[in-house]
């Protein structure tokens, strides 16, 4: 399949940058020339794109938090205490920030100096501007990514790169499907075409900056080709813009034969439709995200969540793994439960560094059983897009080709129903207007058809509710009272 | 009996949609009508449904820890807006890091919700303990 969405223009590019840099006073800091420099500067190990090519030749599993907090000095403050006990940093975008609210981002900031604690679930880069994300940079000694759930990441993005941050997370499905109520997806597609436009500009100039395109989406029972296929989609979007460092994510769904399988299927996935696509210069590595659902409330059980998580990341060969804590459960944690998180991932990854991948018959069924599924929305994609991958996912989405459980977007259909299976495995009961091949479609009824008859009730929406809570309550399957 | 009306919904900038969904069929299933406003709602998004719908309760989740920016001043609001006898709830995750629960309690009793309930809330006693609000509520004042 061949899509032929283009570049956008150096011209269409450069009048939206003066829109988009004017509309916050920080925005007029951004100098690209400059940046370039200060990056070609920077020392090559805080470089994002270059640890991830390099641990993933080695088959190591790297280890990265999620944090950030109000106020400059304090985010300093949290990376610099937590970068010892990870080999990637992130800064962690506030959530008015990543619906571009940055007066009440302000306000936050204000509220957070005077009660001498952070009152925003983040790190307002944006009103911060360019010099201070920079000394955010420079005072770390390992890589940083931007990590948030923007569907409008333009002026973010121009200040971030500008500040020498390598590493950029998001897309124009994943950041807005599970992130937004009423943002048009063609509107949040194009505003990504831009970001990765800009990432593409710097790769021009020899300067590589990592993309990564938000894997879990909603976090709750989400089946691998859905993400899968959106994985897919922001990785060729990307491509096309000139990115080319791409880190394909994955949210752990709890079933370790599917999550193994998932991870392998991803990396398969990516390379066969990005080489047929006709990219042969990318670089591609993968990301495993601990447990996305709900977390038990007591920090011993949470533990438990955060390690199985981690040996899955290493069993499923992860590039990288994100990890949880144990305050999940409640929030935004502590820097030492942070720590803690990281440091019980670590213990796992370590233990399992020198044993090999899971390699079974089931794992390599379940694998060939997703990558159908994928093939069959991307054919559908295809079509619907006459040559345009991003008409052709505006469409798939419009007519739930392409659907994701639980997300809060109008814009997603929801008529897709996952429950678990008996052994614990995200299976689809309802697909609504995804295209499940017939075969694997009969393979999941009867999977579901299985486990029904073990707890003696149909298959409903209490099974679905019951899964969801499942984890916090201390198993996998939410089984009947 | 007339069923009591309760406006639903996600404060601010939170986009949490799962438990919201999850809300909206249990509520429903106990008896009760549900008008809900989804995700990222503001205060007076929630007021105008409550005042359109002639609600008796309004429930307020906030899960991504800026509930205290956003609920300040919702009682207020609510009096200004003229339905200042409403009944308010909110849950979910209410303040960023771990702090003791009747610290949160009594941070939200003083922005006047009535009733404050942490992420582990057991749904069945927040039905009975709305049913019992709305009721008090509709008794006319003397």
């Amino acid at each position: 399949m061949i899509f032929h969405d283009a570049p956008i223009s150096q011209a269409e590019l450069s009048e939206q940058q003066l829109e988009v840099r004017s509309s916050w006073p920080t925005g007029a800091e951004v100098n690209f020339d400059e940046s370039v420099q200060f990056h070609r500067e920077l020392d090559s190990s805080l470089n994002m794109a270059a640890a991830l090519t390099a641990a993933d030749a080695q088959g190591a599993v790297l280890v990265q938090p999620r944090a950030g907090v109000a106020l400059l000095s304090e985010h300093i403050r949290l990376l610099t205490y937590l970068q010892d006990h990870c080999d990637l940093l992130p800064t962690t975008i506030d959530a008015y920030t990543r619906q571009n609210r940055y007066q009440e981002a302000e306000k936050g900031i204000a509220r957070s100096e005077e009660s001498g604690h952070s009152l925003l679930n983040g790190f307002p880069a944006v009103n911060h501007g360019v010099a201070a994300c920079r000394s955010v940079v420079e005072a770390l000694s390992k890589p940083v990514q931007i990590r948030h759930g923007t569907p409008d990441a333009r002026l973010l993005a121009e200040i971030t790169l500008a500040a020498g941050f390598t590493s950029f997370e998001g897309g124009g499905i994943s950041y807005n499907i599970p992130y937004t109520k009423d943002v048009p997806l063609q509107r949040s597609l194009r505003n990504w075409q831009y970001v990765d436009r800009l990432v593409g500009l710097y790769e021009a100039a020899g300067v590589r900056i990592n993309r990564e395109p938000f894997g879990p989406l909603s976090g709750t029972l989400v089946p691998p080709c859905i993400s899968h296929a959106v994985a897919v989609i922001e990785g060729l979007l990307a491509l096309q813009q000139g990115v080319r460092s791409i880190t394909l994510g994955y949210g752990q769904a709890g079933s370790y034969v599917q999550d193994v399988a998932a991870m392998h299927a991803l990396r398969e996935l990516g390379h066969e439709y990005f080489t047929e696509a006709g990219f042969t210069d990318y670089e591609l590595t993968t990301v495993f995200h601990q447990w996305m659902g709900g977390f038990p409330e007591s920090e011993a059980r949470a533990f438990g969540v955060i390690a199985w998580g981690a040996a899955v990341a290493a069993m499923g060969r992860a590039t990288k793994v994100i990890v949880k804590t144990p305050h999940e459960a409640m929030g935004i944690p502590t820097m030492e439960a942070n720590r803690q998180g990281l440091e019980a991932t670590r213990q796992v990854i370590n233990m399992l560094s020198d044993q090999p991948p899971l390699d079974a018959p089931e794992v390599q069924a379940e694998a060939d059983r997703i990558k159908s599924e994928v093939r069959a929305v991307m054919t559908r994609v295809a079509e619907l897009g006459s040559g345009s991958l991003l008409d052709g996912t505006v469409r798939a989405f419009e007519a739930g080709v392409i659907d994701v459980p639980f997300a809060p977007s109008r814009h997603n259909r929801g008529k897709l129903l996952p429950v678990r299976d008996l052994n614990g495995a995200v299976r689809i009961y309802e697909p609504g207007n995804v295209p499940v091949p017939p075969e694997v479609m009969e393979y999941h009824r009867a999977c579901i058809a299985e486990r029904a008859k073990h707890e003696d009730r149909p298959p409903c929406f209490q099974m679905v509710i019951d899964d969801i809570y499942a984890v916090s309550k201390g198993n996998l399957v939410g089984r009947p009272k | 009996m007339r069923p009591c009306v309760i406006v639903l919904g996600v404060i601010g900038s939170d986009c949490h949609a799962v438990g919201n969904k999850i809300l909206e069929a249990f509520f429903s299933d106990r008896g009760f009508t549900v008008v809900n406003l989804g995700v990222m709602v503001s205060q007076d998004e929630f007021i105008d449904a409550a005042i359109e719908t002639g609600a008796s309760a309004v429930l307020v989740s906030s899960l991504y820890g800026h509930g205290e920016i956003d609920c300040a001043g919702f009682r207020d609001r609510c009096i200004e807006r003229g339905i200042g006898d409403i009944v308010l709830y909110v849950g979910g995750n209410l303040v960023i890091g771990k702090r003791e629960p009747a610290e949160i309690q009594q941070l939200y009793h003083s922005m006047g919700f009535d009733r404050v309930f942490g992420p582990d809330a057991d749904l069945d006693s927040v039905a009975e303990f709305l049913a019992a609000d709305c009721a008090a509520k509709a008794v006319p004042a003397r």
